[in-house]
């Protein structure tokens, strides 16, 4: 018994000096069944490859990484964030430039390239319905014209309570052409344009919706028959038998990124860890734990055709995809945010 | 001679604004004072001063609020809102603070749980059950229709109405509890000998209760408007555009735009606003004049039913009171029944029955690790505050006269200072301490917002605390600590008590401090329980409530059979 104590001890007393050795990183997402798929998809297999040892930690606002930043403090490697949190970062030079001798994203795709972020998958928004209100016995809804279309599809809606997304779907259901889109929304006509044409669909919303579980909650539920909202979200409620189904023939694809906070303090395992992840047989994994498309070209090839049917970045639907220009979203968010909330509100 | 003395006692000690020697007021002030300086007042200034430019003076961020209508329209909206929730909850009070007065000492404890349970369970536990009680087809609904009383669903929720049922739920405690304690601390005789003067129950009350508990009222009120200005969890799930709150705004452009300028100049044209209203309420009602006029002296019998029993208009009240007591615990008695549902998507009554969300709470140790660490750091956020608002209550009523309304205010910042600012502020303060990601930070960060609780409690009982008792006992030889512990002490220690629940709460329920001052070794169980909420509702947090719930009636069971055996 006191053997076994002492050979504890010492083992306890051998272990640091071990791990010391091996590479550490600290990677901090949303908690989450998110940050579950990213564990058995990226974090495990990544361990086990390279001997590192990974520590987790959640919520990686972008407001903790700035005072992180500021007060020399920061104790994260890798954080993820949507495309909005990384080009706010961006602007405030809290990320590390990744380039392309760090991390080769050669295969990534083209919309979702981004130089101080590595793309961790895909995510879109588009129109889920209820398939109590409209059974496929009957016509169903395809584009945002159908969901702005009360006459053919009578019944209440819900939209997100922020711009992102719904000024685009409400262009492209007025008819603008997908690449005329920005240009559009830049004139003050166009955006006004914009604001109108979801002013006049207000009568028919029920719910401005703040979280990514609301739409698929008020579908389920029956207080609307139509929603703009995340195919992940509108999946899990399909895959728990909803009466819920979505339309992949219009979709504003979104890109999730991980970057590396400036100043991180194991940045070398965390630019192995980047690239572990866009190598396409990798990339691929993720969409086995939730319904993210990958973000590289060559990961269809390790996916199935029953996954590939889930996910929204395969090549067919990027045909008919517009994605969000984070961008544009950076210079013009902060006036269209004030404009979208003061119409909602009004 | 020392009868007269006794007598003009309380005159004497109010002339000389402290009655004879004792603690001495700054004394009491100075730990709350030195706390508000050194972990409130320094980390809320260091971001406030933001709104005033990066870089040189601008007054750019106030241009942009008093120019785009919207900021002046939120602001608004943040205080009607505000003032409809107060009084909504002071007049649903008063019916169940009566109830709670007028019945046997174990329904008493039954309602006392079933006023504090709803808090026991995170914010967003109570939102989620609320949203599937008044949802179009939810359960209220579904009942008003099956009886026939309405014909189209009735939308509850994502509108004003939604926001007040929801916002009125979770503070209406602050009012209940400092109101009950109120009616306990009428002398029976009073009511007595106005019943024996032939007053109806009606002069009773506008005569007698309504003056002598305005000060537990006026305190618990004040509590709710504070508080409610801070409010957007709440309304940014149950209530529409239209209420948008401010503190959410001052949020977004702390967390989601990252100007933290604007968000400074928000906050800081929230708190002008506030104190404002503060001040002209102390000016024209008398804050002062009305939290003093509860004379109840605490040597007569409790108030409870007199000989006359229930009059009809009692009956009413009482009935009210359990209406208002169901509604409090509406919320709480679908979670179970939600909590087994296996379905990732809660929903009332559940499709199908599993125990899936009780094995997750269980199967990995985070939850139950997250929720002593809630309990450690409310336990010690708790002893803190108590010792501090207590101290500042007693030293505030020995201070001179001119400084009190002044003291008052400052003493209550905390509570009218959005909490996210706290936060950031904290971070910035912390971090080169080696405090940030350890429970101390976080009970340090907790002590600054419950304290304005006790102290406000506090305060409010020694309003009816009466000084000819506290001159008595020195007269009659005691030192200050024995008349403190014999005379004063039993006096406000409901009032003590009150303030050290608030001040649980408020630890208990935080997630904006946690989600700056902690990290996964560290994180509450509020922080747990909003992980990934952007996306999904994980329904373990439904069952961890759920047991939440089970162990507090557990523990209320046991008590009642003990007490049934003594």
């Amino acid at each position: 018994m006191r053997k076994g104590i002492l050979a504890a001890a010492l083992m306890a007393a051998l272990i640091p000096a071990a791990a010391k050795a091996a590479d550490e990183m600290v990677f901090s997402s949303w908690g989450g069944s998110y940050q579950e798929a990213i564990r058995k998809a990226w974090l495990e297999p990544f361990a086990k490859a390279t001997g590192a040892k990974i520590e987790e930690d959640t919520n990686p606002e972008v407001a903790k990484i700035k005072a992180m930043v500021d007060t020399n403090s920061v104790a994260w490697d890798v954080v993820t964030a949507g495309g909005g949190g990384l080009m706010r970062g961006v602007a405030l030079g809290l990320f590390e430039p990744i380039s392309a001798e760090m991390v080769d994203q050669s295969d990534v795709l083209d919309g979702a390239r981004n130089a101080y972020g590595v793309p961790s998958e895909i995510f879109s928004t588009l129109v889920g319905y209820s398939t109590k209100a409209f059974p496929a016995s009957g016509p169903q809804p395809k584009t945002f014209a159908d969901f702005w279309d009360v006459q053919k599809f009578p019944g209440k809606r819900t939209l997100p309570d922020k711009p992102e997304t719904v000024l685009e779907a409400a262009l492209l259901a007025d008819g603008v052409a997908p690449g005329d889109v920005y240009a559009t929304l830049s004139t003050e006509a166009g955006m006004k344009r914009a604001l109108d044409k979801i002013r006049s669909l207000k009568p028919n919303v029920a719910v401005w919706w703040s979280s990514g579980a609301q739409p698929v909650q008020a579908l389920g539920s029956g207080d609307v028959v139509m929603a703009l909202g995340w195919n992940g979200r509108f999946q899990s409620g399909m895959d728990s038998n909803l009466p819920i189904a979505m339309s992949w023939d219009q979709q504003i694809p979104q890109v999730g990124y991980f970057m590396i906070p400036k100043g991180a303090p194991n940045k070398a395992t965390a630019v192995k860890f980047l690239n572990f992840i866009v190598k396409p047989e990798n990339s691929a994994k993720l969409s086995e734990y939730v319904s993210y498309g990958p973000a590289t070209k060559g990961a269809w090839q390790f996916i199935d055709k029953a996954r590939a049917e889930k996910l929204p970045s395969t090549p067919e639907r990027l045909k008919n995809a517009l994605f969000l220009d984070i961008k544009w979203w950076a210079a013009n968010g902060a006036k269209a945010t004030e404009a979208y909330t003061a119409m909602i509100k009004g | 001679m020392a009868a007269a003395h006794i007598q003009n006692g309380a005159g004497y000690g109010r002339m000389l604004g402290r009655p004879a020697a004792g603690l001495p007021g700054w004394l009491g002030i100075l730990p709350y004072g030195l706390v508000l300086l050194a972990v409130f007042a320094v980390p809320v200034l260091f971001l406030l001063r933001l709104a005033f430019g990066d870089a040189g003076f601008s007054l750019a961020h106030f241009i942009r609020i008093a120019e785009v209508p919207i900021y002046r329209s939120v602001l608004l909206t943040t205080l009607s809102i505000s003032g409809m929730t107060t009084v909504l909850a002071v007049v649903m009070s008063y019916p169940l603070a009566y109830l709670m007065a007028t019945v046997s000492p174990r329904v008493r404890s039954i309602l006392v749980v079933v006023v504090l349970l709803p808090f026991w369970t995170s914010a967003l536990v109570r939102t989620t059950a609320w949203i599937i009680l008044l949802q179009g087809n939810g359960v209220l609904n579904r009942i008003l229709m099956g009886t026939g009383l309405t014909s189209e669903p009735i939308t509850f929720v994502y509108n004003l109405s939604g926001v007040l049922i929801g916002m009125t739920h979770v503070l209406m405690p602050f009012v209940v509890l400092p109101l009950y304690a109120a009616f306990r601390g009428l002398d029976l005789a009073t009511v007595q000998a106005a019943e024996g003067l032939g007053a109806g129950p009606w002069t009773v009350f506008r005569r007698i209760v309504l003056p002598l508990t305005a000060p537990g009222a006026m305190a618990g009120a004040m509590i709710v408007f504070m508080n409610a200005i801070g409010y957007y969890i709440t309304p940014a799930l149950m209530g529409g555009p239209a209420q948008t709150m401010i503190a959410q705004m001052i949020a977004d452009n702390i967390t989601r735009e990252l100007n933290w300028g604007f968000a400074a100049a928000l906050s800081t044209v929230l708190l002008a606003a506030t104190l404002l209203i503060f001040v002209i309420f102390q000016r024209i009602f008398g804050l002062e004049r009305l939290m003093a006029g509860g004379g109840g002296t605490r040597g007569g019998e409790a108030f409870r039913l007199t000989s006359r029993g229930r009059t009809s208009g009692g009956i009413l009240t009482a009935a009210c009171g359990l209406l208002v007591a169901l509604f409090l615990i509406a919320p709480i008695l679908i979670v179970f029944p939600m909590s087994l549902g296996s379905s990732p998507f809660l929903s009332f009554p559940p499709t199908d029955y599993s125990l899936r969300w009780y094995a997750n709470f269980f199967a990995t140790s985070k939850w139950l690790d997250a929720f002593l660490r809630s309990l450690q750091v409310a336990g010690l956020s708790v002893t803190a505050s108590v010792v501090l608002g207590t101290l500042a209550a007693i030293g505030l009523s020995r201070t001179g006269r001119r400084w009190r309304p002044l003291l008052e205010t400052v003493f209550v910042l905390p509570m009218i200072v959005p909490v996210i600012i706290l936060a950031v502020g904290l971070y910035y303060l912390f971090a080169p301490l080696g405090l940030v990601g350890t429970i101390w930070g976080l009970a340090i960060g907790h002590t600054v917002l419950a304290t304005p609780f006790v102290f406000i409690t506090v305060r409010a009982a020694l309003k009816a605390f009466d000084t000819n008792l506290e001159l008595a006992a020195r007269g009659l030889g005691a030192g200050w600590v024995t008349m403190f512990r014999r005379v004063m002490l039993p006096a406000i220690l409901p009032g003590i008590l009150a303030g050290a629940i608030f001040a649980f709460i408020t630890s208990f329920d935080d997630v904006v401090l946690a989600l700056f001052l902690t990290n996964i070794r560290t994180r509450t169980l509020p922080k747990l329980m909003y992980e990934g909420v952007a996306h999904e509702i994980d329904p373990t947090i439904i069952a961890a409530a759920g047991l939440i719930i089970l162990v507090t009636i557990a523990v209320l069971a046991i008590n009642l059979l003990l007490s049934r055996r003594r």
